[in-house]
């Protein structure tokens, strides 16, 4: 896993705010506790929505968060595009070009060798079981793929199931796959020009309680599949389940009793705390972001 | 500021197999409520909930108090912008509440809930239907009191060693927040057109606490 | 009226009464799962991942940070994937930032002139979606029966949503005109080599014609499950009368059976209770009552909203509450040329700019602007919960929370027309009633 340089660009498309990068992705999660969602297609594995790949969608309180930081900063991609592919230099462009086809190349290599191996490997076990069926033993213990601890990059290719098999004669070396990168550098320069970047982005006034559950530690993630405003867990999604079902409020804003009741039959139900929060306005001043209150709601069981 | 309850009325169980055209006599509650003379909607529901806790779920040692919230707000919009609240407080017949982490103290020293002497809570009255906000809520718990002096409970028995390191920590984890900071309960009575006079309590912690699994 | 069923959508072959308990995609799973299913065996026994074991809260120990980092990494080479296309599969796309246009070859002797209105629905005397923006000219694989539209010279025009699905899979390696990268005598429709990143293609084709991240977001979750999908004449927000054909089709169908009913019950209602008043004595009327049918219809005094004598014309739909996908089961035969009519209409709504449940009129509206689809069938006619959870018109919301997507179905269920009183024959065998499952 790579560092990636700071501040990170953080690709404003069309309202909404993503990340191409996979290191991006990575380093935000790791240090600070950023996890989008991600709301892509992962092309190994397309047929599904459990695990989806890039891009990973923020939230406008997550994408603030992290400029706030100073650990990213929002840059106009469609700008970016546009104007970086158009002003390409001719030696760049074959340059550019150049690396894709050794980098295919190499794919291709990769492939090829593993496919090798894997027909290999077929046939041995093939000559075993035929060994140990002659000696009449018991069956053969099935033994999965184990040795695969993960995902390979190259694994595997794009065909069709039908295409693959029929193709395992080896592919002549030399020829190269096409690539589709997930990022636009190179050929375009990594760091923003100042007339690219924009501002900090719009967020909710839910965001003094995103920040403060963040700084508290919580990961955040969008709160809609459980009727809320942010699912907070104790520790990355990956490993915990939440622990609340956060809404937000203004410091002075009336609600309704029920809402409280509701969400904290809501909570319960679900093994989770409701959680309900906000700015906290003292005389005079227009709500210190850095003092929020939060309450939590637990069914009393009496 | 602490007003003890009112002893209820003397119950006088209405004849009902008496043969009379009569209309059917008022129930206990309504006596209850009736001849208490609540001022506001929020007494009545008070005095409802107060008799719940006491003849429902067996609380002992009831008491109301007032509740004064530095009244803030200077919003004209507000709809009820100096009502009166209300406290409820009392010890329940067990404990309604114990932290997650707390428990696993417990299990960890060999205490039962029934070792732990059982604490005053409070409860918040509310009707369905109740405005209420975030200010609000602050206000609540900002009045509520810190909590009893740990050091100076007096334990005995075979438990004691147990009972009193028990103690001594939650002293420690009432400043640290570790056992969840204040918290009472909310107690909603469903008073409205068609309501059944249903209690439901729910559990609110003053900041953000992590849920019990069970 | 409102009928709210995610597993209706996500397993559309299964048997509608069987739900799934745990939604895998309801929350983050753990990518270590990833490494469990086999890429390298035979990947037409792929299932999907039990769900991950996960722990309640943070301790400090080793072993969870371990379990951690493990996921990270798994999560990391699973997104690290990369979009390769072998020479014999390849297919290349070439992005048309102007929109539709003829070959290099046939401009010569014919002019066109670019596109006032790029947002316009209509064709472009080419054949093809005016909105389309990327030409394959080798389509090759299965993806091309039901995405993409032909021209006279043979090549495949995608939408932009169309493409980008395609690319994201890794099936389609679209490349920058050579009018984009600064090519000197580039031309717009020509073939620059290089190939658009998934950062550029989403930087070319998201909010290009109406094409939101939301809406972008249903395109491809469904796809992904094997659905077929294409744009429904409401996804022009701004067009008037855009779901005009939809309402004629309604009307068509109508005026058979439905008014005939219609009118007979009017008959009946006019000639059994003439004035609902209690001025006059108990509202099921004085005299003889033989059966308690009729007494039932006589203190029906309740007026009842009947679901197929729609008013006309129908109320205008209000963006978002407005069918913009047409949705097909994998199973139904889908032909490009001529679509059959849809298994789902959808219309996709923005949580974070609509936070409140829809009015009555707007979803009313809605409803509305879908033809009549009423409970008829073997089985339905047997059963009355089935009457009652299909209903007469129905629609399904996409609800999306910054790409989290949620599914409802709305269906306007008749109450009204389900005489309870009538049902007692039936109820006495009764077909199972099962409670709807609790919340999940």
């Amino acid at each position: 896993m790579d560092e990636p340089t700071l501040p990170i660009p953080i690709s404003y498309i069309a309202g909404s705010y993503f990340l191409f990068s996979i290191d991006a992705v990575t380093y935000v999660r790791r240090e600070h506790h950023i996890c989008g969602v991600l709301s892509g297609t992962l092309p190994q594995i397309p047929q599904q929505n459990v695990f989806l790949g890039l891009p990973l969608k923020l939230m406008p309180e997550e994408a603030r968060l992290l400029v706030e930081k100073g650990v990213a900063c929002i840059v106009d991609e469609v700008k970016v595009q546009k104007d970086g592919m158009r002003s390409l230099m001719e030696e760049d462009r074959k340059k550019y070009l150049r690396e894709l086809e050794s980098q295919g190349q190499h794919a291709m290599r990769l492939q090829t060798d593993r496919k090798e191996q894997q027909r290999e490997k077929a046939l041995k076990k093939i000559e075993e079981k035929k060994a140990k069926a002659r000696k009449a033993e018991q069956p053969p213990v099935a033994d999965g793929p184990s040795e695969g601890s993960v995902v390979d990059l190259f694994a595997n290719d794009q065909g069709s199931e039908t295409s693959r098999r029929s193709s395992t004669v080896a592919a002549p070396y030399g020829t190269a796959m096409g690539v589709t990168p997930a990022t636009s550098y190179p050929p375009l320069p990594y760091e923003s020009s100042a007339e690219q970047r924009l501002a900090l982005p719009e967020v909710p006034s839910s965001y003094p309680m995103f920040a403060h559950l963040h700084s508290e530690g919580y990961f955040l993630s969008p709160g809609l599949r459980f009727g809320c405003q942010y699912l907070a867990y104790p520790g990355d999604p990956l490993r915990f389940h939440s622990h609340f079902l956060g809404v937000s409020a203004e410091w002075d804003e009336e609600f309704d009793l029920m809402k409280i009741v509701a969400g904290g039959r809501l909570g319960t139900g679900v093994k989770k705390g409701f959680l309900i929060g906000g700015a906290e306005k003292t005389e005079g001043d227009a709500g210190d972001p850095s003092s929020v209150r939060t309450f939590s709601i637990e069914w009393g069981g009496m | 500021m602490t007003t003890t309850m009112p002893p209820p009325p003397a119950q006088s169980q209405p004849q009902s197999n008496a043969p009379t055209a009569h209309p059917l006599e008022p129930s206990a509650l309504t006596t209850l409520l009736s001849t208490t003379a609540p001022s506001t909607p929020l007494s009545a529901s008070t005095i409802q909930i107060l008799h719940n806790l006491q003849h429902q779920h067996l609380w002992t040692s009831l008491r109301v108090h007032d509740l004064h919230l530095p009244s803030p707000n200077p919003n004209p919009d507000s709809t009820t912008p100096n009502d009166p609240l209300y406290l409820i407080s009392g010890i329940p017949p067990h404990h309604v509440y114990t932290h997650p982490d707390e428990q696993l103290f417990m299990l960890e020293r060999g205490l039962r809930d029934e070792d732990v002497e059982l604490d005053r809570m409070f409860v918040l009255p509310t009707v369905e239907g109740q405005s209420w906000s975030l200010r609000k809520m602050a206000g609540v718990f900002d009045s509520l009191p810190g909590g009893d002096d740990e050091t100076s409970r007096e334990v005995e028995g075979e438990k004691a060693d147990k009972l009193r390191e028990y103690y001594e920590y939650r002293e420690k984890a009432r400043v640290t927040r570790e056992w969840g900071g204040k918290r009472m309960l909310l107690a909603m009575v469903d008073r409205q057109m068609g309501g059944d006079g249903t209690v439901v309590y729910y559990v609110v912690h003053d900041g953000a606490v992590k849920p019990r699994q069970n | 009226m409102a009928d709210t069923d995610e597993a209706a959508i996500h397993m559309p072959s299964q048997d509608s009464g069987m739900h799934i308990d745990t939604d895998l995609s309801d929350e983050t799973q753990d990518f270590r799962m990833l490494n469990s299913i086999s890429f390298l065996t035979d990947g037409s026994q792929q299932t999907l991942p039990k769900r991950g074991e996960k722990d309640f809260e943070p301790n400090p120990t080793l072993f969870q940070a371990d379990v951690l980092s493990a996921s990270r990494q798994a999560m990391h080479n699973a997104l690290s994937y990369p979009r390769l296309h072998h020479p014999k599969t390849q297919v290349i796309g070439i992005f048309a930032p102007n929109g539709p246009a003829p070959p290099r070859s046939a401009q010569k002797f014919d002019m066109i002139t670019e596109e006032s209105e790029p947002s316009k629905p209509a064709g472009t005397g080419m054949g093809v979606h005016a909105d389309s923006c990327v030409y394959v000219s080798n389509p090759k694989g299965q993806y091309f029966k039901s995405i993409g539209q032909a021209d006279r010279w043979n090549r495949i025009w995608l939408l932009p949503e169309e493409a980008l699905y395609l690319l994201e899979r890794g099936t389609l390696d679209i490349r920058w005109p050579c009018s984009e990268v600064g090519c000197a005598d580039g031309d717009e429709t020509e073939d620059s080599g290089i190939p658009m990143s998934l950062q550029a293609a989403y930087a070319a084709f998201m909010g290009r014609s109406g094409l939101t991240s939301e809406r972008f977001s249903v395109y491809t979750g469904l796809r992904r499950l094997g659905y077929t999908i294409v744009r429904a004449p409401g996804w022009y927000d701004e067009e008037e009368g855009a779901d005009s054909s939809e309402s004629e089709q309604t009307t068509l169908e109508k005026p058979q059976a439905p008014s005939l009913v219609g009118i007979f019950n009017q008959l009946l209602q006019w000639l059994y209770r003439p004035t609902p008043t209690t001025a006059l004595g108990p509202v099921a009327g004085l005299g003889i009552h033989r059966s308690y049918d009729n007494i039932y219809r006589s203190i029906s005094i309740i007026p009842w909203y009947d679901p197929t004598a729609s008013p006309s014309p129908p109320p205008r739909t209000t963006p978002p509450y407005r069918v913009v996908f047409h949705i097909y089961k994998p199973s139904t035969p889908f032909k490009k040329s001529a679509p059959p009519t849809p298994d789902f209409r959808l219309a996709v709504v923005n949580a974070r700019t609509h936070t409140t449940f829809p009015t009555s009129s707007q979803l009313g509206a809605l409803l509305e602007s879908t033809p009549l689809d009423p409970p008829i069938g073997e089985k339905m006619s047997r059963q009355l919960y089935m009457r009652l959870r299909h209903g007469y018109r129905n629609v399904i919301l996409a609800v999306v929370d910054e790409g989290v997507v949620s599914y409802l179905r709305i269906a306007d269920s008749a109450f009204g027309k389900e005489k309870i009183y009538k049902e007692k024959n039936t109820r006495g065998n009764k077909g199972p009633w099962r409670p709807r499952p609790k919340g999940r």
